[in-house]
């Protein structure tokens, strides 16, 4: 592979403080003071070290040389593809790494793993810019200030020294060393840090997530015992029961659920399942049922209190809602192929209770599987974090090893604990707050520079490989586990070889796997622990009195950058929010409701207290959440995320450390203007949408095509036939969309659309080819959403088209509208001639101001100037490719575009309309197909499906 | 400026009984060569020249910043990409209306009335095009391409693309700026004779003698002058209603919601007549105690005027009623979203703004006594113009923050950039008109003269 160059930013700035953070070494010799003969010494070692800088530095592991030659297998101009895995709090997601000339510039999803199916989420699309992003580690610290290595080694070596001696009490060696980390499922990880407890019989393994899933874990441990996972199957059920549930956008192996609950939710293409939701606060998974129930948490606990009742103990209905009965009704109906979801967010006893309700039903087998946890260690000796402050608060912690966890950032408390250790060393890929609070700071190589093995929601092992040299240096976690402990490095790529020779003997096994990105065979197995009785004891409900004011904070994730690990990709800083559409913050969500009460407009400024703190920060409208509960969203506030992250928005988790309820009090200080992409949409609408179309099924069953039409004109004077043998088309499933955003954000790294920064998206001039268009209908209170996604139609009539004075944008043989960028002189004109409104200009050269180096761009798409049009292309870049390919075999073009491939719903098919067995062909002859705007006569070539609802007719709407 | 006109003219005569064609010749070559006793340059005009050429340097800093920075400066957006840029030129191209309907058309009718106008008329309208035509060149995202508009032989093989409105309203403003300076120039030629021959200083010799293109007022050139003069004022009286609706189909052509209308053409022909008449008869109310013009301009003019004024106003109030009925007469709901958003939303004063200036002030017009009422009169031509200007802001911005996805509504806010080119063409266009008003003769003289020498 060849080298890579990163770094773009080393020689620009010219501070001393710059300066001392690349080149740690010159502290020390910039320390003394001058005189002639330092400084010639200085200027000579600069002289030569400008030599030795041209070199390529090598890895630990293995040495790289520049390609004089080219590597073999690099063809340039072609992409390479090598697969790995792409972590999410500890469970891998298979990834597919498109590399050009040895750039790694696109992730697809790795179709063979069991999480991924082929399908990524929006994170995994950004890991390109957090690869490539200027702001990671480059050298460790001491104390926040740049150090060298063998300083750190020494450090290493007194720790240990410290650590293994024997306490004048007689304890046991390593009393007092303790390891922090987040979730792990790596084997071989797991085995070192064991390896690590084993030489230091008194050390202690702490286990944390900032966003944890702790209380789902412990749930399954009351009702069944230690170390169970469950994994849903939501494509074999048939009614389905979403509490306040991540089921579909974020618990482990989500990509997969959503594949399979998609798979059900097209009546013209098999039966339909059915989903219920009872949420606080909407979420992807309350978009997609077919009845969302709005509840506070304090209802949420009657109605998990009440379904236990009913489903466990058999009791007849007896207050609660007026759905409850109904629901309880069509899950008993179809035993057996029912099933009900539990966010984490709920404690302990409920998720056993919500268990054994789903046992109860009879599901066990068909819907869902208990299998052994993919989690390790296997069984959970492991400490807490609040017990690991606790001894740190005490003083019995001597030295701590952090190892890619953010607890100063995400803990409060921690930063104040972390002043009593002695020692303390933070591995990380990025000077975060932890890594600059403890007192050495081990660079870690990106997840993408790095061996390592991971599991997936259901167990199988992923195999990660490194894409490149690290670009910036950087350890492997497990070779600084080995130097902590003293022992000889080993090659990372070694001891994983090691771990799995019994398992993959020959090389080419080895080989095999790498190049699959999974070990076949290493899927959890099923475990037949029968329901403990201790799980139908539910907590009884527990009230939450309010009083004026006062309102329930929930606190949850933000959907992209999560706690915080994204705050400096600006590819998720950007991403609209699937619901409110804001970007660039994280105002609060207030119910409607409480925003007419207290007189609260979008942005106005709130003073939110709980306890002892309080948080400012702005509001947001969000309908369809429960009255008197506001929701933040953690991982904003960052202060050592980079310069993309910092300070952008507000940090909520001081408040997480307190409970109970908390005051709302609003600001007389101006409105902060909120960064949002559909400002002016927020209406909630009371008449069905002509353009995102639903129905339900009693209407469908009726007459099938009751919602379509207008996608083929019947006028023989309008009809167009797609003439040329080969016809682009594509067709959306909007029964399948779930409103994710991985499109979007696929569509963004293909096609090299620049980020613009809040202030521009506040001048309405974000970039996105393709946006998700959200649609609420109903009531402020409790409407129904509908997500859209909109992108270039390629009209065969194209408004644009007619309106360009210089033919800038013009129709190929092919039906593709496509847009000549050197042509374009900037009239605009397509744009707001373009009833769908999918054309975007560069108001400024976007491209040019971004943070990341141009290598990391996709060299097949044109990087547009500033003054020009620009829209989606239906990736004719991958047309090419697949035409290449398609003339060498002799067959037809197998094209996927980038947002096709993203999708973990399969909502979007693409390619030939002309070739009857084309999947997209036989989507668009469904009879929900319609297209958006009929009436403008544009015949677009990207149809719609429309949304049918699969609503109980026992529960009125 | 004066209240009425001397009572003891006429209000009927179109020049003053006292005036021959010597003493018109005299005091008008006075002005414009600076001689004798009525020697001109006044305090005024260099008061507006300064003021004129401040606003002017503020336009170059813009425009120069502008194409430095890019067009993100502006506060143009993704829903409504069009703002000040295209609304301020077809507020200036619509100015520039006026001086052609005086001078082209009302030739062709022949309207006695307008001999004192047309020359002042026509140098409005040059200035104006003037300031129209820079604005398409300044909106484009890469305005050093914008020859590609213009179908010439390149070896990129490739051609402007005619079924564009764009293309069109590039040819229609070509042909018109280029036609009304011709025509302007040709009306000048027996002027610029005159003040040849009656020049003192060598330098006015030779500038006017080369711009009179040895016009000597024979016989022979007086009979080629006259046919040749009609057969421009023939093309023009077509071109004016041509270049109008043209910009209006840059609209129509578009299927935006509030654009998309067939009436859009005949409705900026009467919006142009409206806006041309309003300045015409502003500079008309200034310049005429300024310049000491009342012999020649009198109440007559005025009053003629100010029923052109009305009945302009009138056809334009017929256009805003026909806008609203295929409003809601319309099959289309975006059409009727949009509408309401006009009536009612965040450019509903913009919209009754244009109502009440451009509708309701000019109906006090139908009283004589209001039309010879001079400040009245000016004050309502001050509200057409902002009236007109006000209505393509509506057209251009309501409709674009409306279309017919709502995920793509918008809004739009202009930046000190664009606000500070609207006052630069502003400078712009005063500029041109103070040094034409010093350095041509604004009466058309030798049209004068003749029609002092059939007066009866």
């Amino acid at each position: 592979m060849p080298p890579l160059e990163g770094g773009s930013r080393i020689g620009m700035d010219v501070s001393d403080a710059a300066l001392v953070r690349h080149f740690p070494q010159l502290e020390a010799a910039l320390s003394h003071t001058l005189d002639r003969r330092r400084m010639l010494k200085l200027l000579g070692l600069a002289l030569a070290s400008g030599g030795v800088a041209g070199c390529d530095p090598g890895t630990p592991d293995r040495g790289f040389v520049s390609a004089v030659r080219a590597a073999q297998g690099v063809v340039p101009g072609l992409p390479n593809i090598y697969a790995t895995a792409h972590m999410r709090d500890g469970y891998a997601e298979g990834i597919l790494v498109t590399h050009q000339m040895g750039r790694p510039i696109k992730i697809e999803g790795n179709p063979d793993h069991p999480s991924s199916l082929g399908a990524t989420d929006v994170t995994a699309q950004a890991l390109v810019y957090d690869f490539y992003d200027p702001d990671r580690a480059t050298g460790p610290l001491h104390r926040g200030m740049p150090t060298s290595w063998p300083d750190l080694a020494a450090a290493m070596q007194a720790m240990r020294a410290t650590a293994t001696a024997p306490h004048p009490d007689g304890t046991q060696a390593g009393e007092g060393l303790r390891i922090l980390t987040g979730t792990i499922t790596s084997p071989t990880l797991g085995r070192a840090i064991e390896q690590v407890l084993a030489t230091f019989p008194g050390a202690i393994w702490h286990q944390w997530d900032a966003i944890g899933r702790e209380s789902v874990t412990q749930g399954l441990d009351l009702a069944y015992g230690p170390s169970i996972a469950i994994v849903a199957h939501p494509g074999q059920a048939d009614v389905l029961l979403a509490l306040d549930s991540d089921l579909l956008d974020s618990a482990p192996g989500h990509l997969a659920y959503a594949r399979a609950f998609a798979a059900r939710r097209n009546p013209a293409r098999g039966t339909m399942n059915r989903l219920y939701a009872v949420e606080p606060t909407p979420s992807l998974t309350g978009v997609a049922a077919d009845h969302r129930f709005i509840a506070t948490p304090a209802m949420m606990n009657e109605v998990i209190g009440r379904l236990s009742a009913q489903l466990l103990q058999n009791e007849a209905p007896s207050g609660g809602p007026d759905w409850l009965t109904p629901v309880v009704a069509d899950l008993r109906a179809h035993h057996g192929r029912a099933f009900v979801h539990l966010g984490p967010d709920y404690p302990a006893e409920a998720q056993a209770a919500v268990q054994a309700m789903n046992e109860a039903l009879g599901g066990r087998g068909a819907v869902f599987d208990i299998v052994e946890s993919p989690c390790y260690p296997p069984a959970p000796p492991t400490g807490t974090l609040a017990a690991l402050m606790d001894d740190m608060e005490r003083g019995a912690v001597r030295a701590l090893l952090i190892l890619d966890v953010n607890p100063v950032c995400q803990s409060p408390r921690f930063a104040a604990a972390l002043k009593h250790v002695p020692n303390s060393i933070a591995l990380s890929d990025r000077p975060h707050e932890t890594a600059l609070a403890a007192q050495w700071h081990v660079p870690l190589a990106h997840a993408m520079e790095e061996w390592g093995d991971a599991r997936g929601h259901d167990g199988t092992v992923a195999l990660i490989q490194p894409q490149a040299v690290p670009l910036y240096g950087g350890m492997n976690a497990l070779s600084a586990l080995h130097a902590c402990l003293g022992q000889p490095s080993r090659p990372a790529m070694d001891m994983l070889r090691d771990a799995w020779r019994d398992r993959l003997p020959t090389p080419r096994d080895w080989h095999d796997a790498l190049a699959a990105g999974v070990i076949a065979g290493t899927v959890s197995r099923r475990v037949d622990a029968p329901l403990r009785q201790a799980a139908m004891r539910v907590a009884s409900p527990a009230s939450f009195p309010r009083a004026a004011n006062e309102a329930v904070l929930l606190l949850r994730p933000d959907p992209y950058l999560w706690d915080g690990r994204g705050a400096n990709n600006p590819w998720l800083q950007e991403l609209p929010r699937p619901l409110s559409k804001v970007v660039w913050d994280n105002p609060l969500l207030v119910p409607p409701d409480m925003a007419q009460a207290m007189n609260l407009r979008n942005g106005d400024r709130v003073i939110l207290t709980r306890g002892t703190t309080r948080a400012q920060l702005p509001i947001w409208i969000q309908p369809g959440q429960a009255t008197g509960c506001v929701v933040g969203l953690l991982g904003w506030g960052r202060r050592h995320a980079g310069e993309t992250g910092n300070g952008v928005g507000t940090d909520l988790y001081p408040l997480r450390d307190m409970t109970g309820p908390v005051q709302i009090e609003a600001l007389r200080t101006p409105a902060t203007p909120i960064a949002c992409t559909e400002h002016h949409a927020t209406a909630v609408g009371t008449a069905p949408s002509d353009v995102a179309r639903h129905g339900t099924l009693a209407q469908f069953r009726d007459r099938p095509d009751f919602l379509g039409g207008g996608a083929t004109p019947h006028d023989a004077l309008y009809h167009r036939d797609p003439g040329a043998p080969v016809a682009w088309g594509m067709s959306i499933d909007l029964n399948a969309c779930i409103g994710c955003n991985a499109c979007v954000s696929a569509c963004q790294v293909e096609n090299n659309i620049p980020v613009v920064g809040r202030d521009e998206v506040l001048r309405q001039r974000e970039m996105h080819w393709l946006r998700i268009d959200r649609l609420y209908e109903g009531t402020e209170h409790a409407p129904d959403t509908f997500f859209q996604p909109m992108l270039c139609m390629h009209c065969e009539q194209a408004p644009c088209e007619t309106v360009c004075p210089v033919g800038a944008t013009t129709h190929d043989s092919e039906g593709l509208n496509v847009m000549v960028y050197n042509r374009c002189i900037g009239t605009k004109f397509c744009s707001n001639n373009c009833p769908y409104k999918v054309r975007r200009f560069n108001y400024f050269a976007f491209a040019e101001h971004e943070s990341r180096p141009p290598i990391s761009r996709n060299p097949d798409v044109s990087v547009r100037a500033r003054g020009v049009m620009e829209k989606c292309t239906f990736c004719v870049q991958r047309i090419a490719q697949a035409r290449i390919v398609a003339d060498r075999d002799g067959m037809g073009e197998q094209v996927v575009t980038a947002c096709q491939a993203a999708c973990p719903a399969q909502a979007i098919s693409f390619g030939n309309i002309n070739d009857p067995a084309a999947e997209v062909t036989r989507r668009k002859a469904s009879p929900l197909t319609y297209a958006a705007l009929p009436e403008q006569g544009t015949h677009p070539r990207v149809t719609y499906e429309a949304r049918i609802l699969n609503r109980n007719p026992a529960i009125p709407s | 400026m004066t209240g009425k006109t001397g009572a003891a003219v006429d209000d009927a005569a179109l020049i003053f009984p006292a005036e021959t064609p010597h003493s018109l010749t005299e005091r008008i070559c006075a002005i414009t060569l600076h001689e004798g006793e009525s020697g001109w340059t006044p305090l005024w005009w260099w008061l507006g020249l300064g003021f004129a050429l401040a606003l002017l340097c503020m336009g170059v800093i813009s425009v120069a910043w502008l194409f430095y920075a890019g067009l993100g400066i502006w506060g143009i957006d993704w829903p409504v990409a069009w703002g000040f840029d295209i609304l301020n030129y077809v507020w200036w191209i619509a100015i520039a209306s006026g001086g052609t309907f005086i001078s082209a058309l009302f030739f062709l009718l022949r309207a006695p009335w307008r001999t004192s106008l047309n020359r002042l008329a026509e140098s409005l309208t040059l200035c104006a095009a003037l300031c129209a035509a820079i604005f398409p060149i300044l909106h484009l995202g890469r305005p050093w391409f914008f020859y590609w508009l213009f179908p010439y032989p390149n070896t990129m093989g490739l051609w402007a693309q005619f079924r564009s409105p764009l293309v069109w309203d590039f040819f229609a403003i070509l042909a018109y700026v280029l036609c009304s300076i011709l025509f302007w120039y040709f009306g000048l030629l027996p002027d610029l004779a005159t003040l040849r021959d009656r020049a003192q200083q060598r330098w006015q010799q030779v500038f006017y003698g080369v711009l009179a293109l040895g016009f000597r007022g024979s016989g022979r050139q007086w009979r080629h002058y006259q046919p040749v003069y009609g057969v421009m004022a023939a093309l023009m009286a077509p071109l004016v209603v041509s270049v109008h609706s043209i910009v209006g189909m840059d609209f129509a052509g578009g299927a935006t919601p509030g654009w998309h209308s067939t009436q859009f053409p005949p409705f900026f022909v009467f919006g142009a007549a409206l806006s041309g008449f309003a300045v015409v008869l502003m500079a008309v109310i200034l310049l005429r105690p300024a310049m000491g013009l009342h012999p020649y301009i009198t109440a007559r003019h005025i009053d003629t005027l100010g029923r052109l004024l009305l009945t302009s106003s009138l056809c334009v109030a017929y256009a805003y009623v026909m806008d609203a009925f295929s409003t809601y007469y319309g099959p289309d709901p975006a059409d009727r979203t949009m509408f309401a958003f006009r009536l009612h939303g965040l450019y509903a004063p913009v919209y009754w703004g244009t109502i009440v200036l451009n509708i309701g002030f000019p109906q006090l017009l139908w009283w004589r006594a209001i039309r010879l009422d001079l400040p009245v009169v000016w004050l309502i031509c001050l509200g057409v113009l902002i009236g007109m200007w006000l209505e393509r802001f509506l057209i251009i911005v309501s409709s674009l923050a409306r279309t017919q996805l709502p995920s793509a509504w918008g809004q739009y806010t202009p930046t000190l950039w664009e606000w500070s080119l609207l006052c630069g063409s502003i400078g712009l266009f005063l500029t041109a008109f103070l040094l034409l008003l010093r350095f041509m003769p604004m009466l058309a003289m030798a049209e004068m003269r003749a029609m002092l020498a059939h007066r009866p």
